[in-house]
């Protein structure tokens, strides 16, 4: 068995620490980094009203079809968009292509931890339990380091004297831990990469703007469907802070949730007197995070959605009701976009933000 | 006396006998907007974000025409018909855009209706909404008995009579729904027309598809006019487990008309709408399977009844020509 996954931010760093792990690098195919072909080989092939997130994974999985995959993971949920028609259809299309691929899906709606867990059971020829959860923490353990340099990083890149070093030192921390084989040098490699950030020259602005990125996990995770909008955030000075991350879904969905905690409880709240339920997707999140940022006292919300996305529209159509005063940039994913637009909306946008300080001043951040 | 607005648009297509015979019993008057006009696909277009489903701007149009016509507007949030069986987002959230664009508007009764969470739910959104109108529990349970009872012959008759929404509406209230010839003409052709109820009966979005394909002498046939059991059952052969609750209008349809073995197949979608999306192409795919001629017709704000005219003949004039013997051109053209 061959194993093909499509490209979902940092996913194929675990994945890929989960099969040498186990032994089983070969079972493994991880595609090429996603460029330009990749969407042009989804939207090829896709319905052409299929959203962003669609066309690239097929165009991901295309790719890992050519490296020799015959097994292709896919999310699956029995959420309310279209995300559980991904593998049926996929499917189909593939075969049309000629590929004899068989999907194995993961639930994200039930049963997530099972179906990950039984997934890599299937791949690692039925390893002992033992061994498989001891790979699986590995993998998410670089997960978690990721994530951390990440969060270093959306900092630094606002306030750093020469633009794009952060991002280099990122690029190379991603790539180290990747390398990575042992659990402690992990931790060593985030310390060491942590420091490095903290020791570029920065400039000695105080308060940068602050910036929540909001929307469809998909888009708001995978740089390359985002046209990599938090750098371009940082290099116009801008800090930007996302709640949504592959670690903090690990930690929630795998984990936490089955003992009670819910990490949305929070902005459910805050999102009720307007959206009171699931609309599936992450659209009622989206109206509860714009809340809870303007109530830390975040300077503006981008909020993230590809186009014809079901939920992200009612969240659209929902946010500029809500009480809270807060500017927010819609931004629509598709592979129509060209990135010199989005640059200049969101030029035009962080001028707007610098306006709104110097009127009414920095505000005060709630701590709460 | 309480004045219930529901807007012609969306779901009403499917249910409104129910509401209507509901609300009747709880000794409220029901009120519906007009038939879709430019005036109301103006306002609705006007409050929405650009990126709206046509047929969600619509409703909003109708739901602006009913302010100030009616004290209370059933928006129905409906959720779930079935285990993990969901609608759109954007009709389970209806009620929460329409409270966010419409900030004018009149008292929204939004019930949720949620089978999956079980019938206490249910019952609990129920006794919410009629507690509006009545305090006494057994005249509620009387009024949801009748209007079940109501809504399951609305289905029926359909089905029996070979008969669109439309046709069925005008024949139970009377009032012209419908500018189509009551019955199919006689013709040899025979058409399925796939998608939503809403698009499909709204005459003004769809520019009179029905009736210009029977006046070119093809039979429609629509989802209603199989019977529920039939289409959820092709529904669940095509694709197992279903996951949305309009698969079996989509693809249960397709897939039962295919194998009825209609001379063609029509899907008319509103663009930028996501489970058609997914569903049209698996029925495009059954189409080529069985070598059934097929017309993907999609529709906007934009689009103009001309252009779907001449496709629409082209369609036809193809499928009258299956199977006839071109004649071989004559030299002097090659």
């Amino acid at each position: 068995m061959k194993l093909g996954i499509p490209h979902f931010g940092n996913v194929y760093v675990p994945m890929k620490a989960i099969a040498q792990q186990l032994g089983i690098t070969d079972a493994l195919i991880i595609p090429p980094p996603m460029t330009q072909k990749t969407l042009n080989l989804g939207v090829k092939y896709s319905p052409y009203e299929a959203c962003l997130p669609y066309k690239l994974t097929l165009g991901s999985l295309i790719e890992t079809c050519e490296l020799g995959a015959n097994t292709l993971a896919q999310a699956r949920g029995s959420g309310i968009c279209r995300l559980g028609y991904y593998a049926k259809n996929q499917e189909q299309i593939l075969r049309d292509l000629g590929y004899s691929a068989k999907f194995l899906t993961i639930d994200v709606s039930h049963n997530k931890l099972i179906s990950i867990l039984r997934l890599i059971k299937n791949l690692a020829n039925d390893a002992s339990w033992y061994e498989i959860s001891s790979a699986f923490f590995f993998g998410i353990s670089k997960l978690f380091a990721l994530d951390k340099i990440e969060k270093v990083v959306q900092e630094i890149r606002a306030i750093e004297v020469e633009k794009g070093t952060a991002n280099k030192i990122y690029h190379e921390a991603i790539r180290n831990i990747d390398e990575a084989t042992k659990r402690k040098g992990i931790k060593d490699i985030t310390k060491e990469y942590i420091e490095k950030l903290n020791h570029i020259e920065k400039n000695n602005k105080d308060h940068p703007l602050k910036v929540g990125v909001v929307g469809e996990i998909y888009v708001v995770i995978e740089p390359f469907a985002n046209m990599d909008i938090e750098e371009e955030l940082g290099k116009l000075g801008v800090e930007v802070e996302r709640t949504m991350t592959l670690s903090r879904w690990v930690k929630y969905s795998l984990f936490l949730n089955y003992l009670g905690a819910d990490e949305w409880r929070k902005v459910h709240h805050l999102a009720k007197p307007y959206i009171d339920h699931d609309v599936g997707g992450d659209g009622w999140e989206s109206v509860g995070e714009k809340i809870l940022f303007a109530h830390k006292g975040f300077d503006g919300i981008v909020h993230l959605a590809p186009f014809t996305c079901m939920p992200e529209i009612v969240a659209q159509n929902v946010m500029p009701s809500t009480r809270e005063d807060i500017p927010v940039l819609a931004v629509t994913c598709d592979e129509q976009q060209g990135k010199q637009g989005l640059l200049t909306r969101l030029e035009a946008f962080v001028d707007l933000l610098e306006f709104r300080r110097r009127k009414n001043g920095r505000r005060i951040y709630n701590t709460r | 006396m309480n004045k219930v607005g529901i807007p012609r648009a969306l779901l009403y297509y499917q249910y409104y006998p129910g509401w209507r015979s509901f609300f009747e019993h709880l000794g409220a008057e029901v009120v519906t907007s007009p038939p879709t006009n430019r005036t109301i696909l103006t306002a609705g277009i006007s409050r929405a974000v650009a990126d709206t489903c046509l047929p969600v701007k619509v409703f909003l149009g109708h739901t602006i025409s009913l302010i100030s016509k009616c004290d209370y507007i059933f928006i129905p949030s409906m959720t779930s018909f079935g285990k993990k069986t969901y609608n759109c987002s954007k009709i389970i959230g209806l009620p929460n855009i329409t409270r966010a664009v419409l900030p004018e508007g009149p008292i929204i009764l939004d019930p949720n209706i949620d089978l999956e969470k079980g019938r206490w739910y249910f019952y609990h959104q129920i006794y919410k909404l009629a507690s509006h109108f009545t305090s006494n529990p057994v005249k509620m349970k009387k009024a949801i008995d009748i209007a079940w009872q109501k809504q399951l012959a609305y289905r029926k008759k359909m089905s029996d009579e070979k008969i669109t929404p439309n046709q069925a509406l005008s024949d139970l209230y009377g009032n012209p729904h419908s500018a189509s010839p009551q019955k199919n003409p006689q013709g040899n052709l025979t058409i399925a027309l796939l998608g939503h109820p809403y698009i499909t009966n709204d005459e003004y979005l769809n520019h009179r598809i029905i009736y210009h394909l029977q006046n070119m002498g093809a039979n429609i046939l629509t989802s209603e006019m199989a019977s529920q059991t039939a289409i959820d059952a092709a529904a669940t052969k095509a694709v197992g487990e279903t996951h949305w609750a309009f698969e079996p209008d989509i693809i249960g349809a397709g897939q039962y008309y295919t194998e009825m073995k209609v001379d063609g197949i029509i899907s008319l979608s509103a663009f930028g709408c996501g489970p058609d999306s997914m569903m049209m192409v698996w029925v495009e795919h059954r189409a080529k399977d069985t070598k059934t001629p097929f017309l993907p017709l999609s529709l906007d704000e934009h689009s103009s009844g001309g252009a779907m005219l001449t496709r629409l003949e082209a369609f036809l004039d193809m499928i009258k020509r299956k199977g006839t013997k071109l004649p071989t051109p004559s030299p002097a053209y090659c």
